[in-house]
């Protein structure tokens, strides 16, 4: 099988998208010409015009509004937020109108809309272009969240949200978009609330949204070294939340690590922790753990902004820590 | 009659309000609608408007006092001459919001608002357990160990260092039972079975384990399930649940002395012994600490000697 970068994925995700059905169009800041800061949308705009690939004046809110009515009076919009940091910029047209449209129109009115926006820390961005604020929307019934953990899922996902009936906010880890991964030719859709078992395993479960499955693939690779054999797991999306396939593992294992880039206090991982406390509590031998981004505004200076992410090393030794049944406080 | 000045709520989530000054002083006549005093909120400063006419009296809240919304500030009174009534209730303008403790102050107490009630209700006790000495084992061990009959305390005793995991319950003993067992005079037992036609002797037994059970254990009824020798089971009381918290065989008709069954339910066997019975308890000191279990075994065989207690 062919592989291609996640920037192409979700390219050929939209081109597909955009090919099928004549109302999904794209709108945001440098989509056309420039194609994004991450060379995401390039050559969109050639194939299919600038009114189908609209370059807008920097307005989160007002394009964000503009594709909530849009969607609304029968098109798919596709939203590009340029950094997932601007989503406290268009919290009220994507929490108060896109999610609670359908509901409060008692299910006259659907919004049809994908909001793609990214994530992920260690890019030397700063505090204000390097927070991972998934939680923040995952919080609000009404919007579903995917978080796409290789090129594969990106694409995949991308092309489930786009024919989602409802608002879809999609996490790219903008770490990622030029890791490859392999990508079948023919089309494919990767159904929302399937969690996804990349490694099966007995001895402790290992959970990872986006990137984040990454670390935990490699925290497994070394655990598997010192005899520990871990399941990893990425639940592709947090809102549907495949809970089912995280218990049945959990239940397997006995003990769960979570692991996200956004923040651990009130974030992803503690809602996934608290899930497998309470529903698989008689088969927890080991206290839950949580592994976020460390609480503190995302550092600029390197050496201390790859402190505040979880990481291979990080995991695996919080993972030995409660197979030997350490009695864990605090880590 | 007089009226009380209480601090009105003037925001949605306020709580209390500060009061910058007193505009009238006491014994000064009001009218309904004048403004009698200002408050602070995190928002605003707002005058406040008497709601009667009348003397204001019994100022009690000092200027730059904080006071909790609904809290009585001052009253109202109809004619002058009461306004010295009230007086003896107000705070001296300088002093602290709260009467100093000495001495007994002959503060009318105001009706206790919602929230003070709220404060001031006992805290909910949490019944003891059973067993004493929390184990710290995980969930798993904990629900593991239940389901195997293993004793938690036991494997503790035994140096098992805490927190228990699943994986240390491999060095349980097996079994994991204590046992306690009575010899008992069984003479006016079998007289009482006799002079009744039709009495059913494991019936009385649990009956005698119910009471005891409440007298040694808990005061709560008690589920039982009794063993049929053909292995069958039937809930004592008929209408008891699954759970059953005791069980019980009856050997009497058998040359067979005691059974103590594995499991983490206590199990209670009667045996006859010429004309005595023997009984014998068997339990987890997980689940039924060692001296609960010998005062339940106790009151039992206390039962069965002079079964006019079971009707006490």
């Amino acid at each position: 099988m062919r592989s291609i970068t996640l920037s192409q994925a979700v390219n050929e995700a939209i081109a597909e998208e955009m090919r099928r059905d004549e109302t999904v169009f794209l709108i945001g800041e440098d989509v056309a010409e420039a194609g994004t800061p991450f060379k995401v949308t390039s050559g969109l705009v050639e194939e299919f015009g600038t009114g189908r690939v609209i370059d807008t004046p920097i307005a989160e809110p007002g394009f964000t509004g503009l594709a909530v009515g849009a969607a609304m009076t029968g098109a798919r919009p596709i939203v590009d937020l340029m950094f997932g940091d601007f989503l406290f910029l268009v919290m009220d047209q994507l929490c108060n109108q896109a999610a609670k449209a359908h509901y409060m129109s008692g299910g006259k009115l659907n919004v049809p809309m994908v909001l793609r926006t990214n994530l992920g820390a260690t890019r030397r961005s700063a505090a204000q272009h390097s927070q991972s604020l998934h939680a923040l929307v995952a919080h609000i019934p009404g919007l579903k969240v995917a978080m796409p953990s290789s090129a594969y899922e990106a694409k995949g996902l991308m092309k489930t949200a786009i024919r989602d009936n409802n608002p879809v906010v999609i996490f790219e880890d903008k770490l990622m978009y030029q890791d490859k991964a392999p990508v079948p030719e023919e089309e494919f859709l990767i159904p929302f609330g399937e969690a996804n078992i990349l490694l099966e395993g007995r001895d402790v479960t290992l959970i990872g949204t986006s990137s984040m499955r990454q670390v935990c693939e490699a925290a497994a690779e070394m655990l598997a070294r010192d005899g520990i054999s871990a399941e990893v797991i990425d639940p592709r999306t947090i809102v549907p939340l495949d809970e089912a396939t995280i218990l049945e593992s959990v239940k397997k294992t006995s003990r769960a690590i979570v692991v996200d880039e956004g923040h651990q206090n009130f974030g992803t991982t503690a809602e996934i922790a608290a899930r497998i406390s309470e529903k698989a509590f008689y088969h927890l031998d080991a206290p839950v753990i949580r592994m976020g981004a460390m609480d503190v505004p995302v550092p600029f200076s390197p050496a201390l902004e790859d402190l505040t992410v979880p990481t291979p090393e990080k995991v695996a030794e919080t993972a030995h820590r409660i197979v030997a049944g350490e009695l864990i406080h605090a880590l | 009659m007089p009226f009380e000045v209480k601090m009105p709520q003037l925001g949605m989530n306020q709580d209390s309000a500060v009061i910058v000054s007193w505009l009238k002083a006491a014994g000064e006549k009001v009218a309904a609608g004048e403004a009698i005093f200002e408050v602070e909120t995190d928002k605003a400063t707002v005058e406040v408007e008497a709601a009667a006419d009348g003397f204001l009296a019994g100022i009690r809240a000092p200027e730059g006092a904080d006071v909790p919304v609904g809290d009585v500030i001052a009253m109202i009174v109809d004619r002058e001459a009461e306004v010295g009534e009230h007086e003896s209730a107000a705070t001296a303008p300088d002093g602290p919001a709260e009467a100093p403790p000495t001495p007994p102050a002959p503060v009318p107490s105001p009706a206790p608002e919602p929230n003070e009630a709220e404060v001031a209700a006992p805290p909910k006790t949490v019944p003891p357990a059973i067993a004493a000495g929390r184990i710290l084992a995980s969930a798993l061990a904990k629900r593991v160990a239940s389901e195997q009959g293993i004793d938690l305390a036991a494997l503790r005793a035994s140096g098992v260092s805490e927190p228990i995991h699943a994986r240390d319950l491999a060095q349980a003993p097996a079994g994991g039972h204590s046992v306690l067992s009575t010899r008992v005079e069984g003479g006016a037992l079998a007289a009482l079975l006799e002079r009744s036609e039709g009495a059913n002797r494991t019936a009385l037994f649990a009956a005698f384990a119910t009471s005891a059970w409440r007298a040694a254990v808990e005061d709560a009824a008690v589920s039982i399930a009794i063993r049929g020798l053909d292995g069958s089971i039937t809930p004592y009381p008929a209408d008891a649940g699954a759970d059953a918290a005791l069980s019980l065989i009856d050997l009497c008709d058998t040359r067979l002395g005691s059974f103590a069954p594995a499991g983490g339910t206590p199990a209670l066997a009667a045996a006859r012994e010429g004309d005595a019975f023997l009984l014998t308890l068997s339990f987890n000191e997980g689940r039924l600490p060692f001296p609960t279990a010998a005062a339940l075994l106790d009151a039992i065989a206390a039962r069965v000697e002079d079964p006019i207690r079971q009707l006490l």
